[in-house]
This record gives C-alpha cells, structure tokens and sequence, in this order.
C-alpha cells in the first residue's frame, strides 16, 4: 500500500507539472464565473439558472474528461519513455501495483477539481437568485421548478403489436401491402403510427391520462409537456384547456372528496411548459386523471412526443441531486482514467491520445452511435455487427448517464440511477479495462525500444 | 556453490518491425557471479552489457536462456526487494528535489518512515548533496544526478549491487568515493556488478571481471590471473643517495636483467582530489555537489549484524552520527570555515599517508582476500602494473622508461 501510495501522490505531482492541467483549471475557473453572469436563458432567472447549469456542468465534465485522458496516458507514457520505470520496477513493487498507483493519482485529482469545481457551480447557482435580485413570483417559481428533485411519472408505453399485426393481416388480404418493405417492418411501422395516434388530439377533442400511485411530498404537482402541432398555428400557440383530478369526478362530473382543477391556457409549441396543480386534487387512492382538451380554434391536431407529457412531484432536494449528478460525473471520469491506463500500456502517447478521443467522442453520443449503426447495418451486415457494434455497446453511455438530463429538468436523479451506473461503468467496465491493462503491462518487455 | 547472479545461454536478440533477426545483443552468455564478488562487465560501447542487466532485470525477456538473480527471477518483489540498481543514465523525475526523490524510492521499499529518513539524510550527506537537497533534481548537473541515482540504488542497503557504468559524470572525487564504497560494501558480504568501459574502475575494485565483444564472453577470470606479469619486478623507495642507486644497478647487471630508474609521478587522482581539497579548506561556495570520500554509516556497519535496519530504527538519528550533523550545517552554510572532521577525511584522503590508504589499503584487502598470505613485496609489483594499465598510452610509454614506475608512496 505504502508503494502504490507513492505512486500515486508522485502521480499526482507530475500532474500538476503538465502545463495544460494548469491551464484547464484556470480556464475552468475563469469561465464558470463569466458563465453565471452571461447567460440568460429565456430570462427568468429559472431559465438562467439552467442554461448556466446545463453549460457549466457540460464544460466541467468535457474539460475535466479531456484532461483525465491526457493526464492517464501522459503519466504512464512519460515514464516509460523517460525511463523512469526502470528505477522503479525493479524496486519490490508489482507491475500492476504501479499501474494503480497511476490510477489512485490521477482518480484522486480528479475528485478534488471536481470538488472544487462542483462547489463553484453549487455556490453561482444558489447564489444567482439574489446576485439578479429577482421578484418572488420568479423565486418561487425558481424554488419549486429547478431547486428541488421531482419524481416523474410518465404515459405507459402502450403496446400495440397486436392491433398492428391485425392490421396487417387486413392490408394482406386487401392486398394493399407497400412494395419494398418486410412484413416486420410494416408491422413496426403500424405500430409506430398507432403510438403516435394515441397521443393525439384531434381539432375540438381532448387525450385522458390516468396515473396510479401519486404521491406528493410537497403542496403541488407539475405536469410537464411539450405541444407538437400538425400545422402551425398563426401565433405558434395552442389554447387548451387541462382538468387534473379523480378520475371519477373527472369523467363523470360528479364532484368528490377531491376538488378537481380545470383551467385555460395558451402555450407556445415546441417547447416544454409546466403547469403547477395543488396537491390537495390529488384522491386518496393516488389514481389521478389528466385531461387535455384542444380547443377547435387552434385549427390542428396537437401531439405529444414520446417523453412529451408527465405528472412530476417533489421527491427530494436540489443538493443530494447535486450530489448524485457530480457522482456520475465522477464514474466517467473513472472510465476514461481506465481506458487512458490501458492504451498507455501499449501505445506511444499522440496514437493513445488519438483513440481515447474517438472513444470518449462515441461514448458521448453512444445511443446516437448505436441508432445509426443499426440503420446502417441493413446494407453492411454481419462484418458491422461483429466489430464496430460490438465495440460501442462495450463503451458506456455517456449521454444516457448525462447529468445535465436531470438537473435542468429539476428532476429525481434517484440512487438506483446513480447505482446502476457505477455498476456498469466502473465496477464492470472500468474494471474490465483495468484487468486487460494489467495483463499487457505484465507481460510487456518494458525497456523494448520500438522505432 | 552458491552464486549470485547466474546466466545459463542467455541470448537476446533484438528484431526489426517485420519480426526479421537484426542485432545479436546478447549471445549464449553464461555468467556466474558468485556472493559476495565484485565482478566486472567490460566490453567497448554495444557490446551487450547493459542489455545483460535489463534482462536479469526483467526489463527484456531473453530470446533464449534464462538467468537468476539471488537465486530468483528478476521481477519478483521479494528479490528486488534485496537488489540495488544504477542504470545506464540517471532517469529521474525532474520536478522532485532530491530528498523527495530518495523519499520516493524509500517508499517503494516500504521502508518504515524513521529508518527512511535517516537513511536519505546519511545518503545525501554521502553523495554530498545535502546543500542542495532542496531543488529539483531536474536543474542537477549530470554527475550530481548520477549521485542521487547511487544513492537511490542503495537505499535499501542491498545484499546485490548492479551499477551501470556508475562513474560516468562523476568528478575523481564521486569515482574514487565509488570505489571504495564497493570495496566497503564487499567486506560487508555484499555482491557487486559493475558494467564499465572504464578500465581505471573496474581494475581498482574488482575480483573477477569478463569482458565481452559482440554479446560473447571473450576473457573471463580473476583480475590479478589476467594482469599479472609474472617475469618483471618492481622497487620503490624513499629519497636514496646516487651512490646506492649505483650498488643497486651493480647488483641488477649481475643478474643481467634491464631496468630503468625515476622519481614516481603522482597520479592526477591524487592531485585533482588534493587540489579540491584545498579550495573547499578555503570555504570557497560551490552550488554543486559537495565531494567527500565517506560513505554512509549504514553501509559499513558489520554484516553480521543480525538486522541493521532494527540498530537503526533503535538510535536516535543525532546520536547515530553526530559528526554528520555538523558537517552537514557546516557544508548548508557554505563560507563558513571548514568543519573539523571533514577537514580530517580530507586530510586524511590527500596527504602522504592518505595517499597511501587509497591505493593500497583497498588493493592489499582486495589481495587479501583472493588469495591469502601473499607475500609484501609481490603484492607492490601488481599494484604497478595495475597503475600502468589506468595511465592514458602516451604517458604509459613514458613510465616505462622510468625505473621507478608511477608509485605513490
Ligand atoms: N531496444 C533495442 N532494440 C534494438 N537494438 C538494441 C536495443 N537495445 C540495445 N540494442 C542493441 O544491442 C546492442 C547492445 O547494446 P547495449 O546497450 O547492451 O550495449 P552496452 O554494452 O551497454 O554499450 P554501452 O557501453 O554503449 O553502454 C547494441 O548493438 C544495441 O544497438
Ligand atoms: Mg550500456
């Protein structure tokens, strides 16, 4: 322990001596600042609060990513290349105790900057509403839509396979098939065209929603939706009308325990809006029904995207939400300082470099990476699905792990979250990185000049 | 027996990018050092020395053969834990300071906190860089950063030393310092190996040496087998009258043997170390490396204590060496005058007497202890070949003309 300690705080040391380290902190703490003052958002301080979180955190972690990597392959490259290692494993320490000694070095840097600079952004966030000295609607409304944590319930998905296939059935015997395309993909399509269908409102009528198991911990609840229209309307906004109550009362009119909220409202298209309801709607079962009415002067059919429309409600605090994004920023940073490690112990730092960055690039867009792939692999087949498929779903998603996701939203970025990613990112695949870098650097001939 | 270092046809050959055979480092090399040897690895520049050395290292995988070290392999912690290592140049981190740099190594040893502390203050004071243990070890000129690479290898007081040409860079002083230090660490039982091109080294202080060419062992064998010449005698003496000097070319023509009379020549060694002596007597300053011929004292304490790292640990570090301590803040305050023990193991180092001890007193032990009971005057005549063999050609030529050989006493 006493060894891999050394080399690690020597690690660290060496570090701090690389020019762009200093320069990335410096940027860093030059920016994050500017960062607060300039941005604006849609100019209430709600929007400005997540414009700069959005932006602040993104910088950090692409900084501190881009930094973790140059730092892990340089530290190990660099000793190679200057010898130093030959002073070293040739002291009673293992290989693999060197490597992470490395490892502990560069992880342990990363915690502080990210310490340091999480406080930062911490402090300019809760700091803004006063540095604006903004009006109580706005703080309000600040408070209960971006300092907090909220659990969301979303629309089931609802399967509608089966329709389809009957669907199918039906254009088959009518013989009204399209050309070109396989029965699988037809079905696909139908049941796409379902999905969206049913997240449709027609000129003059309305959608119903039912959720189960809603539980307010606060005194309000939020729907939060974003409008898709079919054809523009002359002021880009939808009028509409939203009921949120019993389920009973709701259909039926009959009032019940519960008052039931109905309001008018016009919003714009294309962007998310929230609508804040009293809990005191809510029915003692915790079923709960929303209803959305297109008024037929918007003259088009409104949709709902996908993740268009869900009941969120407080469910725990902005802090511990801080927290838990810093968290999986910090699994990433893990990963990268593993993969870094690994392409150290065989390549020369520019070429070690040069793949982390296209894996760190893939990584981040993973899910778009995989999409495309798989459009792709319609024509190029097996060959893709054996190599390049193989090596993108061995990354871990970053953008699925996207802090930024959770906090602009003010939403729950729950434990078993943060669990399953540092499950997967760095207790297996860090971990698998690691394995495989130990093995190399065992058996590799350290003094091998290769020219 | 029981060997030290053992190498059963090591080979290494070093391919180019497409796999082809390019250079034959190292041919079917067997070696056997056995413990407690000072052995020798000579050979001109590619011969193979010091890919020997990261291939018992464990450094480079041979192509063929294999090779111990202290009856283990190479890259096991447990025998690098008894092995001590100078390579070739002195890799370092450059941004540490010296002292950070030996706490480093230290570390790597585990050794505990108080028996490191006081071993990298006895090295520093040693390799005579305690003045300037405080800057970073990249701003060290070549020699003092050979120094702190000595003193790394020895931090762990090891049982086998492989240096790697040790002397390149170093001042007479830092040589002459190595040389006795090996020859101290020899009497304490330890092994040594030491891969030089400089003959002056390696004749000095080794008791067999190999000499290699091309990745081959050409000579092996016992230095004083190699350079002995057995049919030619030396004398020297004090001042003598002309008038013995004739009674004694009387004598020689009676047995009808050649011979040639000079005053001996010192050796620059001697001088180059008397000089430097005399500027640091002055308290000029100097910004670099302090040069003393002592050697740290847990280096030279008895081998047959049981465990000298639990006679360390139990003595307080000012007790254990007082006199270290002040030459120490005597050297940090550089125009003070020169403090009296330093001046004593220069004086000692320099003068007439001195002189003596550094050539012969190493010799005679060294002598001593390949073969017994060798007679005084026999002893004389090898050391004077030996010295022949370090003086450059041209002046060899001259002192060979001269009846008195080169001498120093
Ligand atoms: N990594 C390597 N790749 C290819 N050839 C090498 C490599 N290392 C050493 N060699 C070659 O092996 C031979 C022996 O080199 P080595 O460094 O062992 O010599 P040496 O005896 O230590 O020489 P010197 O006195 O100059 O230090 C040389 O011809 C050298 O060019
Ligand atoms: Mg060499």
């Amino acid at each position: 322990m006493n060894s891999i300690w050394a080399v690690a705080k020597n690690t660290i040391k060496q570090a701090l001596r690389m020019k762009i380290a200093v320069v990335f902190i410096i940027l860093l703490l030059a920016l994050l600042p500017v960062l607060g003052v300039s941005t604006t958002g849609d100019e209430t301080i709600k929007g400005r609060l997540q414009t700069f979180i959005s932006y602040g955190l993104s910088l950090t972690s692409f900084l501190l990513c881009l930094l973790t990597i140059a730092i892990s392959i340089y530290t190990v490259t660099n000793d190679i290349k200057e010898k130093q290692i030959f002073t070293i494993i040739t002291k009673p320490i293992r290989r693999f105790e060197f490597l992470t000694g490395k490892l502990l070095g560069v992880i342990l840097l990363d915690m502080l900057l990210l310490v340091i600079f999480s406080i930062i952004i911490y402090s300019i966030a809760v700091y803004m509403p006063k540095f604006y000295q903004v009006n109580s609607v706005e703080l309000a409304q600040a408070k209960t839509e971006f300092f907090t944590a909220r659990a969301a319930l979303v629309i089931p998905q609802q399967d509608f396979t089966e329709q389809a296939r009957e669907r199918f059935n039906k254009l088959k015997a009518e013989d009204a098939l399209p050309e070109n395309m396989s029965p699988a993909e037809v079905i696909r399509e139908i049941n796409n065209q379902m999905q969206v269908l049913s997240r449709a409102a027609d000129i003059g009528d309305g959608i119903e929603w039912e959720f189960e198991n809603v539980k307010p911990l606060a005194d309000s609840i939020f729907i939060r939706f974003k409008y898709e229209v079919l054809q523009e309307t002359p002021d880009s906004r939808i009028y509409s009308r939203w009921v949120v109550g019993d389920p009973h009362s709701v259909r039926t009119g009959e009032p019940g325990k519960t008052p039931v909220f109905v309001q008018d409202y016009r919003h714009t298209t294309e962007t998310f809006h929230e609508i804040e309801i009293p809990s005191e709607v809510i029915p003692e079962s915790g079923k709960l029904a929303v209803v959305f009415y297109n008024y037929p002067s918007n003259d088009t059919v409104v949709m709902f995207p996908k993740d268009g429309m869900e009941v969120l409600f407080k469910a725990d605090n902005f802090t511990m939400n801080f927290i838990r994004s810093v968290i999986l920023i910090l699994s990433r940073l893990v990963f990268l300082t593993c993969l870094g490690i690994l392409t150290s112990t065989f390549l020369s730092f520019p070429v070690a470099i040069l793949l982390c960055l296209v894996l760190f690039v893939t990584a981040s867009f993973s899910g778009f990476v995989l999409e495309s792939f798989d459009f792709l692999s319609r024509n190029v087949g097996i060959l893709y699905t054996y190599t390049l498929k193989w090596i993108v779903q061995i990354l871990p998603e970053f953008d699925k792990y996207n802090p930024t996701k959770f906090l602009v939203p003010a939403r729950l970025l729950s434990w078993s979250f943060v669990g399953q990613c540092i499950l997967f990112m760095v207790c297996i695949k860090s971990f698998l990185l690691l394995v495989l870098a130990f093995l190399i650097f065992t058996y590799r001939e350290i003094a091998k000049i290769v020219v | 027996m029981d060997y030290a270092v053992e190498t059963f046809s090591l080979t290494k050959i070093f391919s180019d990018w497409w796999g082809r055979a390019k250079v034959y480092a190292v041919d079917d090399l067997n070696l056997q050092i056995r413990t407690n040897e000072v052995f020798g690895l000579l050979g001109p520049n590619g011969s193979g020395k010091t890919t020997t050395i990261k291939m018992l290292l464990g450094l480079l995988h041979p192509t063929k053969g294999k090779c111990l070290m202290l009856g283990g392999d190479g890259s096991d912690p447990k025998i690098n834990a008894r092995i001590g290592f100078l390579p070739e140049e002195s890799y370092l981190y450059r941004y540490l300071n010296a002292r950070e740099t030996l706490d480093f190594y230290g570390r790597l040893f585990k050794l505990p906190a108080k028996v490191r502390k006081m071993r990298i203050e006895a090295l520093l004071d040693m390799v005579g860089l305690k003045a300037v243990a405080n800057r970073s070890v990249g701003t060290y000129s070549k020699g003092m950063a050979r120094r702190i690479g000595l003193a790394q290898a020895l931090i762990n007081d090891p049982e086998l030393l492989i240096l790697d040409e040790p002397t390149t860079g170093l001042d007479p002083i830092g040589t002459r310092q190595i040389k006795d230090l090996i020859i101290k660490l020899a009497q304490r039982g330890k092994t040594i190996l030491l891969c030089s091109h400089l003959l002056a080294d390696v004749e000095d202080v080794c008791d067999r040496i190999a000499i290699l060419y091309g990745g081959k062992i050409q000579t092996q064998g016992q230095v004083r087998d190699l350079l002995q010449q057995t049919n030619k005698r030396q004398i020297t003496t004090d001042v003598i009258s002309d008038a013995t000097v004739e009674k004694i070319k009387k004598l020689i023509h009676a047995e009808n043997a050649e011979f040639e009379i000079t005053s001996p020549m010192d050796r620059l060694e001697s001088f180059f170390i008397r000089t430097v002596e005399t500027a640091q007597r002055q308290a000029q300053s100097t910004s670099g490396a302090v040069s003393t011929t002592k050697i740290s004292d847990f280096l030279e304490k008895d081998a047959k204590v049981e465990s000298i790292l639990d006679k360390l640990v139990s003595s307080p570090v000012v007790e254990e060496s007082p006199e270290k301590v002040i030459t120490t803040e005597k050297v940090e305050a550089g125009k003070s005058d020169i403090p009296e023990p330093n001046k004593q193991l220069l004086s000692e180092l320099t003068g007439s007497k001195a002189t003596s001890r550094i050539d012969k007193t190493p010799k005679e032990e060294l002598t001593e202890k390949v073969e017994a009971g060798e007679a005084n005057q026999e002893e004389k005549i090898n050391r004077d070949i030996l010295n022949r063999l370090v003086s450059s050609p041209e002046s060899q030529e001259k002192k060979e003309r001269q009846a008195g050989g080169d001498g120093d006493e």
